[in-house]
């Protein structure tokens, strides 16, 4: 897919992207879907995590067949720098000169050692738009705590507030916040100092403490207790004004996978058209789940009778039924729903199928926002490691061959 | 006066409950954004929680928190006044952002309230739908909820626990993340606006904004067949998972190759404190120096280390529950182990990192409980621009607070016809 006129909104942007494993790197894939020259850093070094995380293309090994790394590096070109031997910084520098966008999660440890600050950056490249998003940012006393979004949903209160209130805290089975939350917070505001830049010419540092960013989302439970010193804690998957509201199991596929349904009801004619689907059962026809109030004061016999009934339903078929009277419901989807069976997805041709060199044909995320006129795209896989390190160096920094040589055989360009 | 990011730029925001994350990120970046209501207000500002515990619709700390900073003007796009009266508001506007369900736009449009003239006779106009599942496909007119888009998003199926349903991800996570991938395609467009003098409309999809939290179970469908399911908090590897403290939980994420201290730091610490038991002893004090997260993914290491493992298990359990959850969190991270607090909303309203940042705001917030206004310890920022900072300065508006204002003060709405648009109930 190409933009009609051929541009996207980003096309005049370059970022040095010196972060790593996934709320970094996520930022940046954003940026080079919709038109940035995304230069991804790595090292031999200290090479991405992810690099050598999983899935693995079976049968494959080395550091290109992993697709954890692959999906969040699309569209990037990838140019070898050991910021630790030295004449490396001054490699940095020049790329930085060169670029708009300086995108980092490094710790603040890291960026001191690396002369990588705002200040430093701002002597080479007075209008660079310098974003910084170590996990508890770059001041205050816990800013050297270590994590990844595994360890952010603790910390902001998410795995506190998910889950059985009867049971320990489960977390949410993923490091959540690296993937939506951080980076796409991240780049709402490098978008706005863009715009401000535009305007003036002034560029700025963004700081984005990820603890900060992920507790930003939890505004209405936090204020629960700053302004009421209510400590809210999990309550499920209920909701405080519809009812029903959750998920039920339904029958096993024939394989003997697990198969359930969300349901939200959040009116009486929504619970109306439920009862017609449910025609027969028992529910339907009980007067006491009638009203909001008496659906709210027998949760949990309404739950039970809900579940007796999901539990001989096809899922997929269910949700389509309950979709068509107009009552919410979603078959509670795999990786296989998303990837086979979801018509859906497919007919809007979310995921992009990339040809890689040593994955072949594989799977990415497609861009999370769709801009009519000028939609973002990924116009190649993910690099291979060091891939367009000479590339980068002669046509972007302006090294001849022989230097680049020099500088690879030093170990700075390793 | 500190600049703002969005200086001069004026947003509607005709969103429900599910699109307002999106306006307030952007009046926060210093938009003007002004609410769209119909006349009796916003159906989900009597939502949960209450100032002082006090259902209502002017008491709604959920409404407060995603609509400070942005004004309210009343419209009926029932009526034809009402509608008329969009049409010049969106003329003054450079995005408009709505939630509108399939039902709603077919029938907006029919009478028209139609993006596609608006955006025909305003060229420079940004269009933002957010949406559960797109502007098209066989999906296009479903219902959706967060929990909706939870399930359809793939990522429900890996939170909670594994012999127990699938779960929801606390706080409307669906709402905030299409929020955020809106506020994205607000900003791009309006850059390219800006530069050339074409809007164009953007869209958002709630599932597929949410499934890339899907983590590496898609991907790992692609390459290898399988679908990943919830693991919950099995305890395959000790130190990875969720253990009890003295006075609550901690999030325990030790041993992740080249990440942090080594699993031999988590021994060192147990025996210093003499809680270390044989685990520093032959053979196991051997183990625990090579001891790693990649060694023991593999399942032939895990089963040939199991019983290490199991004793480490014990002893580690029984040194986590020996200490109060500060003393692991602040203790591990100062032996760079990756050790997290399980916090509840007060320990987070009463961290000293948060108040040392100086994240919090504080904020006035009229309510119809009492005399006096609200004073609000506000949350802050996702982030922090030097030269632009972002900032609460108006707190959540009543229903039509400024009618008066925005219709007669900027669109120049007679005054005596908004007197009459008021008296057939248009506004």
């Amino acid at each position: 897919m190409t933009s009609p006129n051929g541009t996207r909104p980003l096309d005049d942007i370059r970022v040095a992207d010196f972060s790593w494993f996934g709320a970094g790197p996520i930022a940046g894939r954003t940026l080079a879907d919709f038109g940035a020259d995304v230069i991804r850093i790595e090292s031999e070094a200290k090479v991405d995590g992810l690099r050598h995380g999983e899935p693995v293309k079976p049968g494959k090994t080395g550091l290109n067949v992993c697709a954890y790394f692959n999906n969040y590096n699309a569209d990037k070109r990838s140019f070898l720098l050991n910021m630790a031997v030295e004449g490396s910084r001054e490699v940095a520098m020049r790329l930085i000169e060169r670029s708009d966008i300086f995108l980092s999660n490094l710790t603040p440890r890291v960026i001191d050692r690396w002369g990588l600050t705002y200040e430093e950056l701002c002597e080479v490249k007075p209008d660079i738009i310098a974003a910084y998003s170590p996990m508890q940012g770059l001041w205050g006393p816990h800013r050297d705590f270590l994590g990844f979004g595994a360890v952010l949903t603790p910390t902001t209160g998410i795995s506190h507030l998910s889950g059985d209130p009867d049971r320990r805290p489960v977390g949410v089975g993923t490091n959540y916040p690296d993937y939506a939350v951080n980076p796409g917070h991240t780049v709402v505001a490098i978008l706005a100092a863009l715009r401000h830049r535009r305007r003036t010419g002034q560029g700025q540092r963004v700081e984005l403490a990820q603890i900060e960013s992920v507790a930003a989302t939890m505004g209405p439970s936090l204020l629960d207790y700053t302004a009421n010193g209510v400590n809210q804690t999990r309550k499920g998957n209920k909701s405080s004004w519809m009812f029903p509201h959750g998920i039920y199991r339904c029958a096993d596929d024939p394989s003997g996978r697990e198969r359930w349904i969300a349901i939200a009801v959040g009116d009486d004619a929504q619970w109306e058209s439920l009862c017609a689907v449910a025609e027969g059962a028992e529910f339907a026809a009980n007067d006491q789940f009638a009203t909001l109030l008496g659906r709210r004061r027998h949760e949990g016999d309404l739950n039970a009778a809900i579940s007796s009934w999901t539990a001989s339903f096809d899922a997929a078929s269910l949700a389509i039924h309950l979709q068509s009277v107009g009552v919410a419901a979603a078959l509670v989807q795999d990786a296989e729903d998303m990837c086979e069976h979801d018509e859906h997805l497919a007919e809007r041709g979310f995921y992009e199928y990339l040809d890689h060199p040593e994955t072949d044909i594989s799977l990415y995320d497609g861009p999370t926002v769709k801009l009519h006129d000028t939609p973002g795209y990924l116009a190649a896989p993910a690099p291979l490691f060091g891939e367009h390190t000479f590339e980068v160096a002669t046509e972007i920094l302006d090294y001849t061959p022989e230097e680049v040589a020099e500088l690879t055989a030093s170990g700075v360009l390793s | 006066m500190t600049q703002t990011a969005l200086d001069g730029v004026r947003i509607l925001d005709l969103t429900s409950e599910m699109g307002w994350y999106a306006g307030k990120l952007l009046a926060d970046l210093g938009a003007d954004v002004i609410k769209v209501e119909p006349p009796g207000g916003d159906p989900a500002r009597g939502r949960a929680p209450y100032w002082q515990g006090s259902p209502g619709r002017e008491t709604s700390l959920r409404f407060w928190y995603f609509n400070a900073n942005k004004r309210s003007v009343t419209a009926d796009l029932a009526q034809f006044d009402g509608r008329w009266l969009l049409g010049e508001l969106i003329k003054t506007a450079d995005i408009v952002i709505e939630s509108w369900t399939a039902a709603e736009r077919a029938e907006l449009a029919e009478r028209g309230v139609d993006p596609d003239a608006y955006m025909q006779d305003q060229p420079a106009l940004t269009w933002v739908s957010i949406t559960g599942f797109g502007l098209d496909g066989p999906r296009a007119g479903w219902q959706v909820t967060d929990l909706i888009a939870q399930a359809a998003a793939g990522i429900a199926n890996l939170a909670g626990y594994p012999d127990g349903s699938p779960m929801r991800i606390a706080g409307n996570q669906a709402y905030i993340v299409a929020g955020i991938s809106a506020a994205q395609g607000a900003l791009l467009a309006l850059l390219r606006a800006e530069a050339t003098g074409q809007g164009q409309h953007v869209e958002t999809s709630m599932q597929e904004a949410l499934s890339i939290c899907q983590e590496t179970s898609h991907l790992q469908w692609d390459f290898q067949g399988a679908s990943r399911q919830r693991v919950g908090e099995q305890y395959r590897i000790p130190g990875i998972g969720t253990y009890e403290t003295q006075d609550g939980f901690i999030y325990s994420m030790v041993g992740i190759p080249g990440f942090g201290a080594p699993w031999s730091e988590v021994v060192r610490w147990m025996d210093e404190d003499g809680m270390a038991e044989d685990l520093t002893e032959p053979p196991n004090a051997e183990t625990f120096e090579n001891f790693n997260l990649r060694i023991l993914l593999d399942p032939d290491e895990q089963a040939r280390h199991a019983p290490v493992l199991d004793r480490a298990q014990e002893v580690l359990t029984r040194f986590y529950a020996s200490k109060s959850t500060m003393e692991l969190y602040e203790g591990g991270q100062g032996r760079r182990l990756l050790i997290g607090q399980v916090a509840t909303p007060a320990d987070i309203g009463d961290s000293k990192h948060f108040a040392a940042r100086e994240w919090w705001l504080e904020l006035k917030q009229p309510t119809t409980l009492g005399q006096d206004d609200a004073q609000l310890k506000f949350p802050g920022p996702p982030y922090r621009l030097s030269e632009t900072p972002t900032s609460i300065r108006r707190p959540a508006p009543r229903i039509g607070e400024h009618n008066q204002e925005v219709w007669v003060g900027e669109v120049g709405i007679p005054a005596e016809d908004l007197i009459a648009f008021a008296g057939e109930g248009a506004i």
